[in-house]
């Protein structure tokens, strides 16, 4: 153990810092946070005693007698059977939503990185061109996206009438409103996927691409079997990242659905959002709600790893 | 054919048919980066149809911006309209805009010097030694990246309230250094795997114990990490929005995330105001992140693979 | 100010590896000596070398500098001066500053900093790069740059880790021979560690050949060349490699091919079994004829001629068991044609006999 200290100590000397942080700042909140969920503390009773001042100026305290208190599992039950909440709804959400734009963050993503990896004049542009989007904070992209949606003067109505249409009231229905979520966050996320599968495919040596031209493989065999394996490493690690980012955005539902219509457009996260920080404020259920959401993602994260293990493939 | 066509390698199927019996008459030398005027039109109007629906949104809320707020809620399609600065004026001298533009500044700014100074030195550890935790310490980092803002905002807020923070630009930092540290820390140990081992080995010969090695040796050599790291905390804490909504509560203590959406409200939203103000907000943003783009997904892809 | 350096029974576990990188190495080195480690990847050369460094910690044994027990010192309390295969220039810093660096940590003044680097500088033509940084030096500048860092210190010792191999090969050879004579010059005991045996010939005062993270011989490059500890080292040293077989024996001959070469009395005697291997350098055949009847025959496969030499490269005839290939050493331009069945004869004391299972070298006078 001395020994073991003599060794090590500058290294956690350097680690400290970052651990205290980490400490102070997640942990002790994340033990809060689960404890929360196992009471029913909200906006009424979250303070512990009453205080009231006296004449002379000080203060008197008592116990608050409708403190929260310990509630065991009963948060989770009501949430998970759709007493308080409407977590089911929000789950299908949020797994349309994430799978909607991962499917296609990756896909354009992949498309245009590959077409910007070949050679050819005005490549530098669109390179620059093509990235703006994520050069916009989130929040500005979601009012953009929400001023182009808009019912009566956005840009997309008034295309649509210009060309014969009618405009569509598009948060007025369930799908339709999700979708503009979903295609503002398309938007916003393309150009990662776009940068980071770039610098994968010019990692790929070229020299094993005249390889398998000097074997007669047609491009679509070379993609297949030179540019997708070269992409493996980079594929698994943005995707990842990809839905979970994705499964936790909070501005662009916020600001482009605000769940219109009637909360219907919620995903997990701003519906937890909203259960603590509007009307009457319910931090049990969403501390609830954030247990669930980390405990999906462990498990996503940890099967995603275990079936990259599988195919030989270690992150 | 093989009598006929010089001993040049064809580039695609298309190209062989493209061919023809014109090309055979009056064989041509092609080289091999030629493309068939077909592809090449297709490649380039994929792209420009791309590149349209990246810029269109923002260059819409550009030229809205100089709009009258009259001509902002017609119907039709109008691209230029009696051009006026008259929404700028408002948005900076009329609304809190500028002081929450400040906040916003001195809340990533201060998340940025904090969330580099503290991970620094971590990331150098976890690149370059092996001790006990290290394995331990890495899954830390990589669960917080998958933290839902729902899971910590509550605790954090009930701790910020207890502690009289509410409402203040230092609940702000604080809150964001959950996010910032681990992250800088995973960033940067990227970028640190990048510079050799033996100018570690170098330095230690010459001297220099694990701290003055990491000053004067690793430190100037990752200044270029360093940067692109303190660019991207703080293009995150200038878009946040989730923390700076629940713990801001007074008009002229807002952030810019928190701020914007004060001028479109349920009803009578005054676009006017926000697409003005959507400009000035990036602005910056861009510009420091076309600073920082070039080296930022080596780092965010190089930490992830060798994890 | 030159010094002895001595590995007693030191030895490197790797965590996490139940086998030695480095086995319970014994080696002395003399003051002033060149002393080259040598063997194939992986046999614990450079762990030997970074042990004396301090960039490896030892696991058991000792590493003695002088008299002074280095082994859990740190690498800057060692004295020691060390050369990098990929030379570990600092990128920021100038020529200049990389040469003075050691020397500003240790707080000397400032003045005496530029003299040394200067003088370094001048050894090694280097003065006109003095401020430049390394990325605008040629592979071979970069070298002398990581070179005069470690003359500058004026250490005890130099390690050097494989220093040549990024060169290009014309270079290296020159880059070989200045090394050596600039060694001689400063008198600086010196640990060179190299994957290639002609580099390890051609440079060292005695040279250590390592294997699996055992030592198998030290001495003299004559010495290795003439008097091999064991078949390992026999085909390890020398260029094209000495020809090893194993072949029976019978009444005191080993029978290769037709051939009855008739083997010394003392390697009979130490012979276990009736089985011995044998090993020829391709100088030690000679042409003979099918009437000797120590000679067997050989069908010329490929001849390489190099001018001053020739190499025969063939099969042996005749064994139907085998078909051993063979190097030849023969006088250049009169070679014969491919595909001639040639008979050659091993020069009488020019034979190497080992044991077949250890591969020892048994007696052959």
């Amino acid at each position: 153990m001395r020994k073991s200290f003599d060794k090590h100590w500058y290294a956690w000397a350097m680690v400290l810092p970052t651990v205290a942080v980490l400490g102070v700042l997640v942990l002790a909140p994340l033990v809060q946070g689960v404890y929360q969920s196992f009471t029913d503390l909200n906006e009424s009773n979250q303070r512990s005693e009453i205080c009231k001042k006296t004449l002379g100026g000080g203060e008197t305290c008592s116990p608050n007698p409708k403190a929260s208190q310990f509630v065991g599992l009963d948060n989770y039950v009501d949430v998970l059977t759709g007493a308080q909440g409407h977590f089911w709804l929000q789950f299908t959400n949020t797994i349309v939503w994430t799978v909607a734009c991962v499917v296609f963050h990756y896909g354009i993503g992949l498309g245009l990185a590959v077409m910007l990896n070949r050679s050819f004049r005005g490549r530098g542009f669109y390179r620059v061109a093509l990235i703006v989007p994520w050069a916009v904070p989130a929040f500005v992209a979601a009012f953009a996206w929400r001023f182009l949606f808009d019912e009566n003067f956005g840009l997309i109505n008034a295309t649509l009438r210009a060309l014969g249409g009618s405009g569509v009231s598009w948060f007025d229905d369930r799908w339709t409103s999700l979708s503009t979520a979903i295609v503002a966050n398309i938007w916003l996320g393309v150009p990662f996927m776009m940068v980071a599968i770039l610098g994968g495919l010019q990692s790929i040596p070229g020299d094993l691409y005249e390889a398998a031209e000097m074997d007669g493989a047609t491009p679509w065999q070379r993609f297949r079997n030179v540019t997708l394996p070269g992409l493996r490493p980079v594929s698994s690690t943005v995707i990842l990242l990809g839905t979970i980012w994705t499964f936790n955005m909070f501005p662009i539902i916020y600001f482009v659905t605000r769940g219109q219509p009637a909360g219907e457009t919620e995903i997990l996260v701003t519906g937890a959002f909203r259960a603590a920080f509007e009307g009457i404020r319910d931090y049990s259920l969403a501390a609830t709600y954030g247990v669930l959401i980390l405990s999906i993602l462990i498990v996503y994260a940890s099967i995603y790893r275990r079936v990259l293990k599988t195919q030989g493939e270690v992150f | 054919m093989s009598s006929i066509t010089p001993p040049v390698i064809v580039e695609t199927d298309e190209m062989i048919a493209g061919a023809t019996a014109k090309d055979r008459r009056a064989p041509r030398v092609r080289r091999r980066s030629d493309r068939s005027v077909g592809a090449s039109v297709a490649l380039h109007a994929t792209l420009l149809l791309a590149t349209f629906i990246a810029l269109f949104p923002m260059a819409w809320v550009v030229l809205s911006s100089f709009k009258p707020a009259s001509e902002i809620r017609r119907s039709d399609i109008q691209f230029v309209v009696d051009p006026t600065l008259e929404n700028y004026r408002k948005v900076l001298f009329d609304t809190n805009f500028p002081t929450w533009f400040l906040n916003s500044l001195v809340v990533a700014a201060f998340t940025m010097v904090i969330g580099i100074a503290m991970a620094a030195t971590a990331g150098y550890a976890l690149s370059r030694f092996n001790f006990p935790g290290k394995r331990g310490l890495m899954w830390v980092f990589l669960i917080t990246q998958m933290f839902p803002v729902a899971i910590l905002i509550v605790p954090i807020y009930t701790i910020m309230a207890k502690a009289g923070l509410i409402d203040t630009k230092a609940s702000l930092v604080i809150a964001y250094c959950t996010v910032a540290v681990p992250f800088c820390a995973w960033m940067l140990r990227g970028y640190f795997d990048t510079i050799p081992k033996e100018l570690d080995e170098a330095a230690a010969l010459d001297g220099l114990g694990p701290f003055g090695t990491f000053w004067r040796v690793i430190l100037p050599l990752a200044r270029p990490g360093l940067a692109v790291t303190a660019f991207y905390t703080f293009l995150t804490a200038w878009g946040e929005v989730a923390y700076a909504i629940a713990f801001m509560q007074s008009d002229d203590h807002y952030t810019l995330g928190a701020g914007l959406q004060q001028f479109v409200p349920q009803f009578s939203p005054r676009w006017e105001l926000l697409t003005a103000g959507a400009v000035l907000i990036t602005i910056p943003a861009a510009i420091v992140f076309f600073f920082a783009q070039k080296h930022l997904v080596a780092g965010l892809t190089a930490g992830g693979t060798k994890g | 100010m030159s010094t002895s350096v001595t590995f007693e029974k030191a030895t490197r576990i790797y965590p996490g590896s139940e086998k030695p990188a480095v086995d319970g190495l014994d080696l002395e080195i003399a003051e002033g000596e060149f002393l080259v480690l040598v063997g194939p990847s992986g046999c614990g050369k450079s762990t030997s070398l970074r042990m004396l460094a301090g960039l490896e910690d030892v696991t058991s044994g000792r590493i003695l500098i002088g008299d002074r027990d280095i082994t859990h010192l740190r690498p800057k309390d060692r004295d020691i001066a060390m050369v990098f295969q990929n030379y570990a220039l600092y990128p920021h810093m100038s020529v200049g500053e990389n040469m003075g660096f050691a020397l500003k940590i240790a707080g000397v003044n400032k003045s005496d900093i530029d003299a040394r680097v200067l003088e370094a500088a001048k050894i090694l033509d280097l003065e006109p790069y003095l401020d430049r940084k390394p990325k605008a030096l040629s592979g071979g500048q970069r070298q002398r740059v990581a070179m005069g860092r470690a003359i500058v210190r004026q250490p005890q010792v130099f390690c050097m880790d494989e220093p040549l191999s990024n060169l290009d090969a014309k270079l290296r050879v020159s880059t070989r021979t200045q090394i050596a004579s600039l060694q001689r010059r400063l008198d600086t005991t010196t640990v060179y560690v190299t994957h290639d045996q002609v580099e390890a010939m051609t440079m060292g005062d005695r040279v250590a050949v390592l294997k699996d993270g055992l030592l198998q011989q030290v001495d003299t490059p004559l010495g290795l060349y003439d008097k091999p500890k064991n078949a390992f080292v026999a085909g390890f040293i020398g260029s094209p490699a000495m020809n090893l077989g194993t072949f029976c024996v019978e009444d005191g001959h080993a029978l290769i091919g037709e051939a009855r070469v008739p083997l010394p009395r003392s390697t009979v005697g130490a012979l276990k079994g009736d089985k011995v291997q044998l090993g020829f350098r391709p100088e030690a055949l000679v042409l003979s004829s099918a009437d000797d009847a120590a000679s067997f025959p050989v069908e010329a496969l490929v001849i390489e001629e190099l001018g001053s030499d020739a190499f025969l490269y063939g099969n042996m005839i005749g064994d139907d068991l085998r078909a051993d290939h063979v190097v030849a050493r023969i006088a250049p331009r009169s070679v014969p044609a491919k595909g001639a069945k040639v008979w050659f004869s091993i020069e009488p004391g020019r034979l190497h006999a080992f044991d077949v299972e250890s591969g020892d070298a048994l007696p052959t006078d």
